[in-house]
């Protein structure tokens, strides 16, 4: 067999690359023999890089961003707005609005979003830390910044029914047109969106 | 008279051009396309329908034949293990808004999970090298195909007769096509829900947000599928019994709603029995109402639901019939009455559409017209005649009149091969 002649460590690894979304036996066995051309710091680098990953990296215990240090930096920013709370699906979408600098409020990140097909349901998600958060009390209001996906906004509508009480405002990001975009090009739903969520000038 | 209709022609929707690879069993095939009736004539299993499939698979991003999307590919290349394009069809088309690429790629994908390499299929629709949604690929191209086991869907199952509502429906109207898959995401979370609830692994929590989806973009289906087969309906009943039957019979569609008909066990007496008939023909266009009757109808079966994991009414178990002078086709209805009644159901597609767009539809007749008497044939064939661009198949061209043969252009098919006649056909 083809597999015999491979000494074990670098079947191995190309076992273990081969298992990474987008990566087939082709492509792993292909980065598995760069690497094992290569300078051996480089290699030893991104082992190194890879053991701090899991090592060096946890949840941040209020928000469950990710992060080095418990509470994460957002957190323990006092400069940022306290009482208000932008509820996104994954680490990522924190990096996003982040980016984006429109927002100076605090975080909740669920990791992932409700989808019973994929037997994804509120317990598997960071759900009741986000209420026991709410129900601290101090926040004024909530942003529900789930993805436009059937399954971000069941999410969004099963947190708003779970949460709504006197004195919390429970807000969700527009949907509409990107900015730039040309009206002609943009498909049906999006533009009936826009339409239904359209503003005073 | 001639360069007019040139002029017209060259303005609306057609295909200029067609390419395919490893599709079926053309392994390569570059195909310039003439306006007007083409007629594909070989003998059989060389590659005649396949050459119709490809049109159809390109206007409506479905196989003519339902659950037969995985045995389009000419299986050539299967072993490869990395992500492959295993299959393309292109076809260049040229409509009143321009000149358009569109584009279907196959690809193969080995699956992660399954070590023991079964693949799976994941399909990429591209207009103008654009990569796009696949249903916004449809509207590009407008078909209607005439096959000869059409027939089937007068015997045949609820399940076919939904998906020709739901294609013909889909190419003329990308905003029902989002909301159907949209309904159908929302079904497959809520019955994967009524599930866990069953077994005890969730809570009812959810399913109210399901529901209420289900409600909202299930009437909104059943309102347009109502108002689309009863436009279908007055056409194939003037058809049917003016050019047809010479007014002997009289042919009905009859839209069945998938909120009241499968359930025998139903003790509202209301809507029961011919009840719920009369309360459709005056509510089914208003979306408010429908909407009230489906909540109501998901309420009443919601213990069912539960114990069967599955949701029992919606638009998902929507049908339809044909009713021959009052009774049921399929049940009664002879085979050349069913046949008839076909014949007139296309016909009424061709001017449906015609209608909606302003355009008549690309046709695709697979062999039938073989099966056509002489009356028949020639009317079929002035649908044809009118057409921007027709393809006809057939094992024998001398069946057509001379008259249609000298307006028609004329490939002939031979194991995988198309090729331009020249000269006259049919006279051999």
């Amino acid at each position: 067999m083809a597999q015999a002649v491979l000494p074990q460590p670098v079947q191995r690894l190309i076992n273990e690359l081969s298992r990474l979304p987008g990566v087939g036996p082709k492509s792993a066995a292909r980065l598995t023999f760069y690497l094992l051309r290569t300078a051996d710091e480089q290699a030893l680098d991104l082992a190194q890089a890879l053991q701090d990953l899991i090592e060096r990296t946890q949840f941040c215990s209020t928000c469950f961003n990710i992060t080095e240090e418990d509470p994460c930096l957002i957190c323990q920013d006092a400069g940022r707005d306290q009482s208000i709370l932008c509820v996104v699906e994954e680490p990522l979408d924190v990096l996003a609005i982040e980016r984006s600098r429109a927002f100076n409020g605090r975080y909740h990140v669920l990791h992932g979003a409700i989808s019973p097909v994929e037997g994804v349901g509120p317990e598997d998600l960071r759900v009741a830390e986000l209420v026991e958060r709410v129900e601290q009390g101090k926040f004024r209001e909530l942003i529900l910044a789930t993805n436009p996906t059937l399954e971000g906004e069941s999410t969004s509508l099963y947190i708003q029914r779970r949460l709504a009480r006197e004195g919390l405002r429970i807000t969700r990001l527009a949907r509409g047109l990107p900015v730039g975009g040309d009206l002609e090009y943009t498909d049906e739903i999006t533009l009936s969106r826009a339409m239904e969520g359209r503003q005073e000038l | 008279m001639l360069a007019y209709q040139l002029v017209y022609f060259v303005l609306l929707m057609h295909i200029t051009r067609l390419s395919l690879t490893n599709f079926r069993n053309y392994g390569r095939l570059e195909l310039d396309l003439p306006v007007g009736p083409s007629l594909i004539h070989g003998n059989n299993a060389q590659g005649k329908t396949n050459l119709l499939e490809a049109v159809y698979y390109l206007a409506t991003t479905k196989s003519p034949h339902a659950d037969q999307d995985q045995q389009l590919i000419n299986w050539v290349a299967m072993q490869a293990e990395e992500p492959v394009i295993v299959g393309r069809l292109v076809a260049q088309i040229s409509t009143s808004q321009g000149v358009k690429t569109i584009e279907m790629r196959l690809i193969y994908e080995r699956s992660q999970s399954l070590r023991n390499g079964r693949g799976s299929f994941r399909r990429e629709a591209l207009v103008d090298k654009r990569k796009v949604r696949l249903m916004d690929l449809l509207g590009h191209l407008r078909v209607v195909m005439f096959l000869p086991e059409d027939v089937q869907l007068i015997t045949g199952s609820p399940r076919q007769r939904r998906r020709y509502l739901d294609i013909t429906l889909c190419q003329i109207d990308p905003l029902y096509c989002r909301t159907l898959s949209n309904y159908n995401k929302v079904l497959e979370q809520r019955n994967a829900l009524l599930r866990q609830i069953a077994e005890g692994q969730s809570s009812r929590a959810m399913l109210p947000i399901y529901t209420e989806k289900l409600v909202k973009l299930g009437s909104r289906v059943l309102v347009r599928r109502a108002r689309f087969v009863d436009e279908l309906a007055r056409e194939v009943h003037r058809i049917h019994y003016e050019a047809l039957t010479e007014g002997r019979e009289t042919v009905r569609l009859h839209y069945l709603p998938g909120l009241w008909h499968n359930k025998p066990g139903n003790n509202d007496t209301d809507t029961n029995g011919k009840g719920w008939a009369a309360w459709w023909q005056t509510h089914s266009q208003d979306e408010a109402a429908v909407a009230e009757r489906f909540d109501e109808a998901v309420e009443t079966s919601f213990a069912a639901d539960l114990a069967r994991g599955a949701t029992s009414v919606g638009p998902h178990r929507d049908d339809w019939q044909f009713l021959l002078n009052g009774r049921s086709l399929s049940s009664y209805g002879s085979r050349g009455q069913q046949r008839t009644a076909i014949l007139a159901l296309k016909m009424a597609e061709i001017n449906w559409m015609t209608g909606q767009t302003g355009e008549v539809p690309i046709l695709l007749l697979d062999e039938v017209v073989a099966e056509l008497d002489a009356q028949r044939r020639a009317l079929l064939l002035d649908y044809v005649k009118d057409a921007n661009q027709a393809f006809l198949t057939a094992t024998d061209p001398a069946m057509f009149s001379l008259d249609f043969l000298r307006n028609a252009s004329s490939f002939l098919v031979e194991n995988g091969r198309v090729q331009l006649d020249t000269g006259q056909i049919g006279f051999s």
